[in-house]
């Protein structure tokens, strides 16, 4: 059971969160087609003759102005904090385990590869970093109104599959408990977490791109060419 | 007119076959929502209802579209009913709500509505205008 669990599961986990990946990817083209000149919002043009020539302190300044404004509008107006935290959390998840020591060290024996590593110690700040955002998340999450107005099973269930490999990463790493116990723990988890990616609310780490990016709207960012 | 509309039985098979039609769209973007609530503020009616949560956009949908969906379309009058207070009284599809993750909640409102709709659930401003206030 430990054997398969820390051999083949692990090639069977990222095998499904790639394939999985890729299927929603194919699903969503699917799904929506390529946006017609009906609904192509015909913005005015430039005029053709000689523009007007600018100096560069007078764009620099009316850039300025646009960012203030769209700053203003924004979320990271309004939720400073969350927005932080948020963006914080979401890099060191990705960071951490692509770039931690254990990991690639683990891949180097394993396959002959590694990626670059980070120390130890920024390893293990960063993973407290994660926690410390959880948390963050769990009293939002509890006290918030708004939000426990919101919130349900599938959602105490994503941030559990999302935290889970973390804090039993932590327990490992420092060996506290049972380490082996600990350690089995760790990789089931993150075995769950991976082949959950793609079919749970934690698929919008790809279709938050796909909803942004690629579907035409007014919060889309760059041209959104595609609709339902 | 008003109460053959109102005590007409619900037509299920029809109503599933609404949810069905536009399952994948709406079962993504229902399954996406992380329940962060930053849409709240891009709402006026939360901000001028004393931050009421049930005025939230991502409310909105769970309780209308979210709940279509979870009953499968197996739905009553009272239930259509509740919804139209939601998607009508609660919300008055400017527009204007703003989702991170890309959420198109406008679209799910009016699909809300679509859906009472087609089982003549809708508000009558006319004969309840007096009796009942929509602002």
């Amino acid at each position: 059971m430990v054997d398969f669990v820390r051999g083949p599961m692990v090639w069977i986990a990222f095998g499904v969160f790639f394939v999985g990946l890729a299927w929603q990817g194919f699903r969503f083209f699917k799904l929506t087609r390529k946006k017609s000149l009906v609904h192509t919002q015909v913005w005015p043009q430039a005029s053709s003759g000689r523009k007007k020539k600018t100096r560069w302190i007078e764009a620099f300044s009316a850039f300025l102005e646009t960012a203030e404004k769209k700053y203003r509008a924004s979320v990271f107006a309004t939720h400073p904090i969350m927005i932080g935290v948020t963006v914080v959390f979401h890099v060191c998840l990705f960071v951490t385990p692509i770039f931690l020591l254990a990991h690639n060290s683990m891949l180097e024996n394993s396959i002959g590869f590694g990626l670059p590593s980070l120390p130890e110690a920024l390893g293990d700040f960063l993973t407290l970093l994660v926690l410390s955002c959880g948390l963050f998340f769990l009293l939002r999450r509890l006290f918030v109104r708004r939000v426990r107005a919101i919130t349900g099973w599938s959602d105490w269930g994503a941030f559990g599959l999302t935290l889970a490999p973390f804090v039993s990463g932590f327990l490992a790493y420092h060996q506290w408990f049972d380490y082996r116990t600990v350690l089995f723990a760790h990789i089931v988890l993150g075995e769950l977490m991976l082949i959950s990616i793609p079919f749970t609310k934690l698929g919008h780490m790809i279709f938050f791109f796909f909803y942004r990016f690629f579907l035409a709207g007014e919060y889309s960012f760059g041209q959104g060419r595609r609709m339902w | 007119m008003s109460d053959t509309r109102t005590c007409a039985p619900v037509d299920k098979l029809e109503i599933k076959r609404l949810l069905r039609a536009r399952k994948s769209m709406m079962k993504l973007y229902l399954s996406h929502c992380v329940r962060c609530s930053l849409c709240a503020e891009s709402c006026f009616l939360f901000m001028t209802n004393d931050q009421d949560p049930k005025y939230m956009p991502s409310y909105k949908v769970i309780q209308s579209v979210g709940k279509l969906y979870k009953k499968r379309g197996n739905v009553d009058r009272v239930f259509l009913e509740k919804i139209k207070k939601i998607v009508w009284k609660n919300c008055v599809l400017c527009r204007r709500c703003y989702c991170p993750i890309g959420v198109d909640i406008p679209a799910m409102i009016a699909f809300a509505r679509g859906v009472c709709r087609s089982q003549g659930v809708y508000p009558d401003f006319d004969e309840q205008g007096a009796a009942e206030s929509w602002l």
